[in-house]
């Protein structure tokens, strides 16, 4: 076992792993698909579902990511952004390159309370990055849960993430449906036109005894969360990732504070009912 | 319970520098000022010095440290991870009980909950601390409000009181103890401990009104600042006030807050020194994510941050003691005017107001 791992986590020092394979997903967006050098890494390291990890870009620097994989049997990889200098070095390397990791860490989505129940899935965006875990646990499992309903908004239909995994979801699974929009009038686009709590009509969402996951810009989650409560959403049911500046990952550095709560720690899945007692803005 | 002559006491100091990385406190010729640091030998030690500007807190806890450090070969596509945990056992001699009970306030943080900091862990391995007893506050001290002083109660290896033309040594623990017998300290009388709580009593009583005024408060405030009840506009003054310098977070004994960079080594191709440095909560970008957004932008938002830091019950849970430890440094360096006991005294201004 590594020398700084703990309980399937990889603290303090970095773990180096191998970019095998890098895929473009949207404009500025790639998944990177990692390998561990170290044979025992990989077997040791246990994922959940809406956790993260640190991400080391050796001579850029460290910086905090979701984890979009399935927690089992997708390969391990990270969907990036390039929006700073670290993640822009990030982008800049090639397929060999080397990268180092840290984690996974935080709580994860709450599962083992979900069973049974319809779950809706609402992402603007790059916000589809840490549901898609979730997703694709529910849909490996769905004997487990109710029906399933995954709205993704973005703003032109080339910003829609994870294209094949859309293709998939939309093919008919029963039980399970997907809605796309667009945020305006994009030629060639046949499908809905608006924010993405207008899907929420669309699909017909049910109310009872259901359970929404919201992730995107902080504009979009708050009229989502505002339109779910409208229709009855009780705010323990709605569950949320939040993203912060992160440093250690651990409960150390304070920087992720929210409230009175550290999100590397005791996040980053919220409840919106928890969200609103932390007394900050989102 | 020992003795030493009070001409001898430095000889303690002088025993540890043999297998010790010595600090202690010195005032420093061109400034006047004090500052407790690594000294080169035990004769530079002030135990009758003011109260150190800075707390010991760089001692476990580095104002800037390299944590870790990496080579990376591009085009062998190789990384060498090499972590920097330097272990050189220090001790700590003449500490006060604020700041002893700021070095605890690391401890649990650093070393308590689900993972354990490994560079402090490696700072604090094997420490040797003496403490020294508070018998004249300053101005600005208010521990009897926080319950950290003026004397220490715990975690010290001996702790020190002047009591005249001889110094009161109390072990803590089995290696202070060891260090006494083995130094062949005289023992202690029953009637020295008398002395000392004499000292204690008559320490208290020279606290300023101002200490004294909040003791009483301390608590009402402690519980408006954890309810949230104390209004907004408090937070707004207080936000008005700070001129976002940092200047409490980097004095305080039991501030931790760190940020953590990736600097290249210019002499060196792929060679990388992870450092951490401390941070302050009152800085506009602390919560700055990559994109721009900012979670925290006003200023009020940022500085109520640090009081509830400071004044929450959750910290009194968490950590068995509130954040703040009663040395007033705070509001000794704050261009402000918004240290510990201001913040308290606003709060109970509302408080008063409201009945």
């Amino acid at each position: 076992m590594s020398e700084g791992m703990i309980n399937g986590k990889i603290v303090t020092i970095p773990e180096v792993a191998t970019i095998e394979e890098i895929k473009d997903e949207i404009r500025e967006v790639k998944t990177f698909y990692l390998n561990f050098d170290k044979k025992e890494i990989k077997d040791n390291l246990k994922i959940k579902s809406g956790q993260f990890i640190m991400c080391t870009i050796f001579g850029a620097g460290e910086f905090a990511v979701s984890l979009p994989p399935s927690p089992e049997n997708d390969r391990f990889h990270i969907t990036v952004r390039s929006v700073g200098k670290v993640t822009r070095a990030l982008h800049a390397l090639k397929p060999g390159d080397k990268v180092g990791i840290r984690g996974p860490f935080g709580n994860g989505f709450p599962f083992a309370e979900l069973k049974g129940k319809n779950i809706v899935y609402v992402a603007g965006g790059i916000g589809l990055i840490p549901l898609r875990s979730s997703i694709m646990h529910v849909l490996q499992h769905k004997e487990d849960f109710g029906d399933v309903y995954v709205l993704l908004g973005a703003r032109t239909p080339d910003d829609h993430m994870y294209k094949e995994n859309l293709k998939e979801w939309q093919g008919g699974v029963p039980g399970f449906k997907c809605f796309l929009s667009v945020d305006v009038e994009t030629p060639g686009w046949k499908g809905e036109v608006g924010f993405v709590h207008t899907l929420l009509d669309k699909a017909n969402i049910p109310i009872e005894n259901t359970v929404a996951f919201v992730c995107g810009p902080p504009v979009m989650f708050n009229t989502v969360i505002g339109e779910l409560m409208k229709r009855g959403l009780s705010d323990e049911n709605i569950y949320s990732t939040l993203e912060r500046h992160m440093k250690c990952g651990i409960g150390k550095c304070q920087h992720c504070m929210v409230g009175r709560t550290l999100v590397c720690t005791d996040g980053p899945v919220y409840t919106f009912r928890q969200i609103k007692t932390l007394g900050e803005q989102i | 319970m020992f003795l030493i002559k009070k001409s001898d006491v430095l000889k303690i100091a002088e025993e540890l520098g043999k297998e010790y990385q010595l600090y202690g406190p010195f005032v420093e010729k061109t400034s006047g000022q004090t500052f407790f640091d690594k000294v080169g030998s035990a004769s530079e030690i002030n135990l009758g010095a003011p109260i150190p500007s800075a707390p010991p807190k760089q001692s476990v806890f580095p104002q800037m440290e390299r944590i870790l450090s990496y080579k990376y070969d591009s085009a062998k596509k190789s990384v060498e991870v090499k972590p920097d945990f330097t272990v050189t056992p220090k001790a700590l001699f003449g500490l006060r009980s604020c700041d002893l009970n700021g070095l605890l306030c690391l401890d649990r943080f650093f070393l308590g909950q689900e993972f354990v900091d490994e560079v402090y862990r490696n700072h604090r391995r094997g420490m040797f601390i003496v403490t020294n007893s508070c018998t004249t506050p300053f101005k600005q001290c208010l521990c009897v409000c926080m319950d950290s002083g003026p004397f220490a109660k715990e975690g010290y290896d001996l702790n020190l009181t002047d009591l005249g033309d001889e110094y009161l040594v109390e072990a803590g623990s089995d290696k202070g103890k060891m260090l006494a017998e083995k130094m062949g300290l005289k023992a202690a009388a029953d009637a020295h401990m008398k002395q000392k709580s004499e000292k204690l009593d008559k320490a208290i009583t020279l606290f300023e009104p101002v200490a004294v005024d909040n003791k009483a408060w301390i608590s009402r405030v402690i519980n408006r600042v954890t309810t949230g009840f104390a209004k907004e506009e408090v937070w707004e003054y207080v936000g008005d006030q700070c001129f976002e310098c940092g200047a409490c977070t980097f004095v305080c004994p039991s501030c931790s807050c760190f940020n953590v960079v990736d600097v290249n080594d210019t002499a060196c191709a792929g060679c990388t020194d992870r450092l951490r440095s401390w941070d302050s909560c009152a800085y506009e970008g602390y919560a700055r994510m990559a994109g721009g957004h900012n979670p925290r932008k006003p200023v009020e938002d940022r500085r109520n941050k640090r009081f509830f830091c400071k004044l929450s019950y959750s910290q009194s849970k968490k950590y068995l003691r509130p954040g703040c430890v009663g040395c007033g440094r705070c509001q000794w360096v704050c261009p402000g005017d918004i240290g510990i006991p201001n913040v308290v005294t606003y709060v109970r201004r509302e408080i008063t107001k409201q009945g």
